[in-house]
């Protein structure tokens, strides 16, 4: 269904060399491309099982089976299966046994970089007890348990302890905080109403946020992760932008100058909400600034303008115009000067979200009537289509590593949430519950 | 062929009330159309900003790095682990409720007053003959009764982006919109909104149902 080569991990061989930390973001553009070179490899890694230390019998597996996913969506790990290695997974406790030191050198002899293990059980007999997790990193280039890891927690929160664990394997490795641990909020039919859920980045534990019984829409996450921001229809019959604080479940009106505001998007510093409205006329992108409450009109034109999206440094916006006739990308400084148009193959482009890394603008792109995944390169140079097939793909959003985007499609019939990878391989279906979901929107790391 | 994504339809909703337009209860809102500069709105949080239309912002700016993560450690302490990103758990509003009532009235409402809709080509917000013919209907029913307050609603298929299709749904909306005032409606008795491919009325994956969701809808507001 979907193939093309492109991005992908943006960091090199050179991590996997030095097998450790480090990458740093400046000229991120350049390190990026790198991935599409085939000689990148990614570092392997085995899980040597989450052994059973008394408690419920689905408790270890439960949280290797989501450490697991974790570890192959990093796109930092190449995960290897022991088993198939004529390897065994022992309970090889702390690492420190002498059965443990065969068990290493057998995995490093197979090219097992890391090797992961670990065990849960019940702090106390009774199932409401706190549940315990320890999980240890031998590493093979050190030949040495480098270290480990030790959370308490209740039975609910086993899945994020597995999510921490795999994000402090990607920070030990990478620097990165990992993805494992964000949060994609989206809309979902709700009794006829369209209200706002937040999710994890696998597509578990759906909560859902508002219950007005109308619609809220495009919800966009805040740089500090407290806060959406997104379109709500008061009384059915106004649009204004709210935010909600998910803490706490505050909620207030931030925009409503009255016509269509839409589209809300905070820069990376939270300085400024660009976002469109109606309210002079035809839809226009406005900045304002948050502090101040000024508000400036970016764009000047008798057609539409809408769906604003910064790049990461803020000094720019990708937005849709189709003052050409149908909708297209253009870019401007976060000024609104130095308008240039971004993408002529096609007479429909829209929904455009510019990539953490700065290097790609995802955006739906018409081809053969359907409307797929597109990246284009900010300076028009590279353009890659990343979905085929029928169906509606609809809002973009990147996951804060760069990696992987998630998005709504009616390829399997009603609308459901899509994991894609930035090179346009694996897809991964997040939601399996409802008749509608969409306009998903990937949390900022923690 | 230009057809493309969304096609908005139009839905007259007519409001029997005699309220003023816009207006609800918490922010007074600015009806949409006319120019006007937005210039110097800043203002203060508080009072002033229900009159400028911004509200209160916090600050969103990432305060720590480091995603809370400690580092594997050799000799590891115990750390906590909670369920993430805290929620807030969903008020049992009756909010949803009333919304769905208040649907429901003004959906019963406008099929009573035998309003029409008006339908649009796939990517057009151009008014057909028989759009025309349709709104004249609309707006002889308006002039006798003239209390009502209409809502002219814009709609789409499910083809074409949500945000793109707002923009559609409401060009849409105002084509329709102008075209009342043309035949004599007051302007003053008309707003507009669109809902682009959020209220489909036909949930199918085929151009019957595009069809049908393209198509303008009258719906009749009864209360408030």
């Amino acid at each position: 269904m979907t193939q093309v080569k492109l991005i992908s991990a943006w960091f090199g061989g050179a991590l996997l060399l030095a097998g450790v930390v480090g990458i740093l973001e400046s000229g991120a553009a350049d390190v990026f491309l790198e991935a599409t070179r085939p000689d990148f490899q990614k570092i392997s890694l085995a899980v040597a099982g989450i052994h059973n230390a008394g408690g419920p019998d689905w408790l270890g597996g439960r949280i290797e089976e989501v450490l697991k996913k974790d570890v192959q969506r990093s796109m930092v790990f190449d995960l290897v299966d022991l088993p198939s290695l004529g390897i065994q997974t022992p309970d090889v406790g702390n690492g420190t046994g002498v059965g443990s030191k065969a068990v290493f050198k057998q995995a490093a002899e197979k090219g097992v970089s890391v090797l992961v293990w670990g065990k849960a059980g019940l702090k106390e007999a009774d199932k409401n007890a706190d549940v315990n997790m320890e999980g240890f990193v031998y590493d093979s280039g050190s030949d040495e348990v480098v270290g480990g890891k030790r959370y308490a927690g209740s039975p609910s929160v086993v899945r994020q302890m597995a999510h921490r664990f795999a994000d402090e394997l990607v920070f030990r490795y990478t620097g990165e905080p990992g993805i494992a641990r964000t949060k994609i909020a989206y809309v979902a039919e709700q009794g006829g109403a369209r209200e706002l859920f937040v999710m994890d980045y696998d597509g578990y534990d759906a909560r859902q946020l508002t219950a007005d019984g109308f619609l809220n829409l495009m919800p966009q996450w805040s740089p500090d992760r407290r806060f959406l921001i997104f379109t709500a229809y008061r009384n059915r019959n106004t649009q204004d932008i709210d935010m909600i604080e998910l803490a706490t479940g505050k909620r207030w009106t931030v925009i409503s100058l009255g016509g269509l505001n839409i589209t809300p998007a905070l820069s990376p510093d939270g300085n400024f909400l660009a976002f469109a409205s109606s309210h002079e006329g035809n839809s226009e992108v406005y900045r304002l600034d948050t502090r101040t409450k000024a508000i400036q009109r970016l764009t000047v034109n008798p057609s539409g303008d809408l769906s604003p999206s910064w790049s990461p440094n803020g000094r720019e916006l990708v937005f849709v115009s189709d003052r050409g006739g149908g909708p297209q990308l253009f870019l401007m400084g976060s000024d609104g000067l130095n308008v240039r148009r971004l993408t002529f193959e096609g007479d429909y482009n829209a929904a455009p979200v510019w990539s953490p890394r700065g290097n790609w603008i995802a955006y739906v792109c018409r081809t053969h009537k359907e409307y797929k995944l597109c990246v284009i390169s900010p300076d028009g140079q590279k353009r890659m289509q990343l979905t085929t097939g029928p169906g509606v793909d609809d809002s973009p959003s990147w996951s804060p590593d760069g990696r992987h985007l998630v998005f709504s499609s009616t390829a399997d019939g009603k609308s459901h949430i899509y994991m894609i990878d930035a090179d346009g391989k694996d897809i991964e279906r997040l939601t399996f519950q409802g008749t509608h979901n969409s306009a998903p929107s990937w949390s900022p790391a923690s | 062929m230009n057809r493309t994504l969304c096609t908005c339809g139009v839905v007259l909703v007519m409001s029997m009330a005699l309220i003023g337009m816009p207006g609800c209860s918490k922010k007074s809102v600015q009806s949409g159309g006319d120019s006007q500069s937005t210039q110097g709105m800043a203002k203060g949080g508080g009072a002033d900003s229900s009159k400028s239309g911004v509200g209160s912002f916090p600050d969103t700016g990432v305060q720590s790095g480091g995603g809370g993560l400690r580092g594997l450690d050799k000799n590891p302490s115990e750390e906590r682990v909670g369920s993430g990103t805290m929620l807030a758990k969903v008020d049992p509003s009756s909010s949803a409720e009333r919304q769905m009532d208040e649907v429901r009235a003004e959906q019963a409402a406008s099929a009573a007053a035998g309003l029409r809709d008006v339908l649009f080509g796939y990517d057009s917000w151009t008014i057909s003959e028989d759009g025309r013919q349709a709104l004249s209907r609309d707006a002889e029913w308006m002039k006798s009764n003239p209390s009502a307050l209409v809502k002219v609603e814009g709609h789409c298929d499910e083809r074409g982006t949500a945000a793109y299709n707002l923009v559609l749904g409401e060009k849409r909306a105002k084509a329709a919109r102008n075209y009342l005032v043309e035949l004599g409606v007051g302007a003053n008795r008309l707003s507009v909104v669109s809902y682009g491919k959020e209220r489909p009325s036909c949930n199918e994956h085929a151009e019957s149902c595009y069809q049908q969701n393209r198509r303008g809808h009258l719906a009749v507001k009864t209360g408030k």
